[in-house]
């Protein structure tokens, strides 16, 4: 069963509004994704995140709005083809490898032999393929990580959410993940991805929206976002000291690099010049663009990195 | 609709293969088999030395002497079994005392009031049973030989078989023969729920243990699941009553007489067909509402070890109603009995016990299966939405309170 009509976008929420109790979590939150495109899912924890996908897959019962997959309220009986990866993740620990991904390959609406078949070819390209028959409590937390993936793309999901996939997972099963995401992508796949993973969205979303208390506070294409929030910035390698400006406000600065905002008005020639005149000694000077890193740290400001490194 | 059918056939197939497979499941599967034939084997044994004991003790040979103040005992009859009579009770007990006689009886003047004394010397705790069995043989074949009919004596010994028959609205009443069949479905109640709830409890509980719960959640329905789970269940439950009833069945065809098992005749049952049907649908209403009251529990709790806590008081409700067993039987107008009937925790027990002994009318019965399977239907309802709303508080106790604002907020 394929998800809905190409012309309308694939997951429609609008209006979305989640409270528990007397607590709202999630107020008006509206955003579309489209067909094939890779959307990146932002924001700290607490923001809404794991709530707006749990109410969209249908796990949570949305207080107001629309939450739609494919022009309409996802139901498993559907049989569409969607990938979830949860944050909270896990699997039958005491069954076998092959005996739980078949499982889920049956009930993703594989055949057995189908299923069957796709596991071991899984298992075999990452490297576990003895393990098939092993519990899977007795494998080790990234081999486990490796299959709960297999199970996630069983079936050649149109359509994979992943909440904060790379969570848990060492630098090698980083990559194949990645490497997962990249090869469905360039399937035609559509990709909802949760993550603090800042260079992983600029590198492989075309899309972001980044959520604040519940509330929508960046969406749009990354460009489009990093303009939203200063667009340019210089990057600076220096000897000497800084001046205090009225052309630019430093973003960061340390041990001889920097990164300046401009302010308003200012060129990248005028800030150049007054770098010079103030007698800085430039070794470079590079025009780019604010990274979402920044615009992060920008919205959820210096207290959220306090609470985070505490 | 058909891809949940065939998700239904997938969880069935999963969860009773994976419940079949585990170690832990044959041996408790086959423990009791292997207990029961252990208890055959040693039944068998101990019936063949009981025998022989018997028969020894029965025509055991050995001098003894006797004193009859009763004057009942037979003096031919005393001299061939090997006995010898004295006047002297007195030496003739220390004779025994001191190992010149081997026994001594004394009968008293009159045997209804006063015991027969019996003296012997010690040959070992079962052998020594030969002195009283031999010097009851004498005391009856003389007395027997005083009456002069073997009927009289079988009167007057309580050896006659009597064979009773009443009625009931002017056909033969059942009688026990009645009440067997339909009670047979306590017995597999009571089976299932004892060999399965444990199961019950702890299959909901592992989705949530494990954190599989989202990843099944956003794959399949959770009344496929759930009802999934059920089904499977059963048929495990089913696997384990046929593996415990083998050994059962086989000793009853090949072993029954070695085993001293009593004859199961089935021509002195009687199958009624109502108390069968309302059997049959207690039985249903009842494992429904105990089925959804586990899955509920195990939807609530976060671990197994919590949801131990309630399970304990849930299942003595199956067992409570056996205290009021006489009453139940004797006096079902009685409000205990009445309360027992109609709450739903109690009601499967007591109406089939009420319905094996005939004290159920059909309109009880009609309103306590209607209870029932309405009650339960209810429950699994709840069980599911508490599953799907509980089981994703990993680590958590659910507030059920809670489950429902959310529903009632998002149906607004």
């Amino acid at each position: 069963m394929t998800l809905g009509d190409a012309a309308e976008p694939l997951v429609h929420i609008k209006d979305f509004r989640m409270d528990f109790g007397d607590t709202t979590v999630i107020r008006d939150l509206s955003f579309d994704v489209h067909a094939g495109e890779t959307f990146g899912f932002l924001g700290s924890n607490g923001s809404g995140k794991t709530t707006t996908l749990r109410a969209l897959l249908g796990i949570y019962q949305p207080t107001a709005g629309t939450l739609h997959i494919g022009g309409k309220v996802f139901e498993p009986r559907d049989g569409a083809r969607l990938g979830y990866l949860p944050e909270e993740r896990g699997l039958y620990k005491k069954e076998p490898v092959l005996d739980v991904m078949v499982y889920f390959g049956r009930l993703k609406g594989l055949s057995k032999a189908a299923a069957r078949s796709w596991s071991e070819q899984y298992l075999e390209r990452v490297g576990i393929p003895e393990k098939a028959k092993t519990r899977l409590d007795k494998l080790s937390g990234g081999q486990q990580q490796k299959v709960q993936l297999g199970v996630t793309i069983m079936n050649n999901p149109e359509l994979l959410i992943l909440d904060e996939p790379t969570k848990g997972f060492d630098p090698v099963n980083r990559r194949l993940l990645m490497d997962i995401i990249e090869e469905h992508k360039r399937a035609g796949a559509t990709v909802i991805m949760v993550t603090h993973q800042m260079e992983e969205v600029e590198r492989l979303c075309d899309r972001v929206i980044l959520l604040k208390d519940g509330v929508s506070r960046a969406y749009g294409t990354v460009e489009e976002v990093q303009e939203e929030f200063g667009g340019t910035v210089y990057r600076v390698a220096y000897d000497g000291v800084l001046p205090a400006s009225d052309l630019y406000e430093v973003i960061s600065a340390s041990e001889g690099r920097a990164e300046l905002a401009p302010g308003q008005g200012a060129s990248e020639e005028k800030v150049l010049r007054e770098l010079v005149e103030a007698g800085v000694s430039l070794r470079s000077f590079t025009p780019a663009r604010i990274s979402l890193d920044e615009i992060f740290i920008k919205v959820y400001g210096e207290q959220h990195e306090l609470a985070e490194a505490k | 609709m058909a891809l949940a059918q065939h998700n239904l056939g997938t969880v069935v197939a999963f969860e009773f293969i994976r419940t079949i497979k585990k170690k832990g499941f044959a041996i408790a599967t086959l423990a009791i088999p292997l207990l029961l034939i252990l208890v055959f084997a040693l039944v068998f044994a101990s019936n063949e030395s009981s025998k022989d004991s018997a028969d020894a003790q029965k025509n055991a040979q050995f001098s003894f002497t006797y004193n009859d103040a009763s004057g009942i005992i037979k003096a031919p009859g005393a001299k061939v079994a090997g006995g010898t009579y004295t006047d002297n009770p007195a030496a003739a007990i220390e004779a025994v005392r001191n190992g010149t006689s081997e026994a001594f009886f004394l009968y008293p003047d009159d045997p209804s009031k006063e015991p027969v004394k019996v003296y012997g010397a010690d040959k070992g705790m079962f052998e020594n049973g030969k002195y009283e069995a031999v010097a009851k043989q004498l005391l009856e074949a003389s007395a027997q030989y005083d009456v002069g009919s073997p009927k009289l004596t079988a009167a007057l010994t309580g050896t006659v078989k009597f064979d009773s028959e009443t009625f009931k609205d002017g056909k033969p009443a059942a009688g026990i023969g009645g009440v067997i069949p339909p009670m047979l479905f306590l017995v597999v109640f009571y089976i299932s729920m004892i060999l399965l709830s444990n199961q019950m409890l702890n299959s909901t509980l592992e989705e949530k243990e494990n954190r599989v719960t989202e990843m099944i959640l956003t794959t399949l329905n959770p009344t496929t699941l759930i009802t999934g789970k059920i089904i499977s269940l059963f048929a495990v439950g089913l696997v384990q009553i046929l593996v415990f009833l083998a050994p059962v069945g086989l000793a009853y065809l090949f072993f029954r007489d070695s085993l001293a098992l009593p004859e199961l005749s089935l021509s002195s049952l009687v199958f009624e067909p109502g108390p069968l049907l309302i059997g049959a649908l207690l039985l249903l209403g009842g494992f429904t509402v105990f089925t959804g009251v586990l899955v509920a529990i195990g939807a609530i709790m976060p671990t197994a070890k919590e949801a131990g806590t309630i399970f304990g008081p849930l299942m003595a409700m199956m067992f409570i109603p056996f205290y009021t067993f006489s009453m139940v039987i004797s006096n079902p107008g009685a409000l205990i009995v009445q309360v027992f009937t109609y709450f739903p925790l109690t009601a499967p027990v007591t109406a089939l016990l009420r319905n094996a002994f005939g004290t159920l009318s059909p309109v009880e019965a009609g309103i306590v299966i209607v209870e029932l399977l309405v009650v339960g239907a209810l429950i699994i309802r709840l069980a599911v939405h508490l599953f799907r709303y509980g089981s994703i508080e990993y680590g958590r106790k659910l507030s059920i309170a809670g489950t429902f604002r959310r529903s009632e907020l998002a149906a607004k």
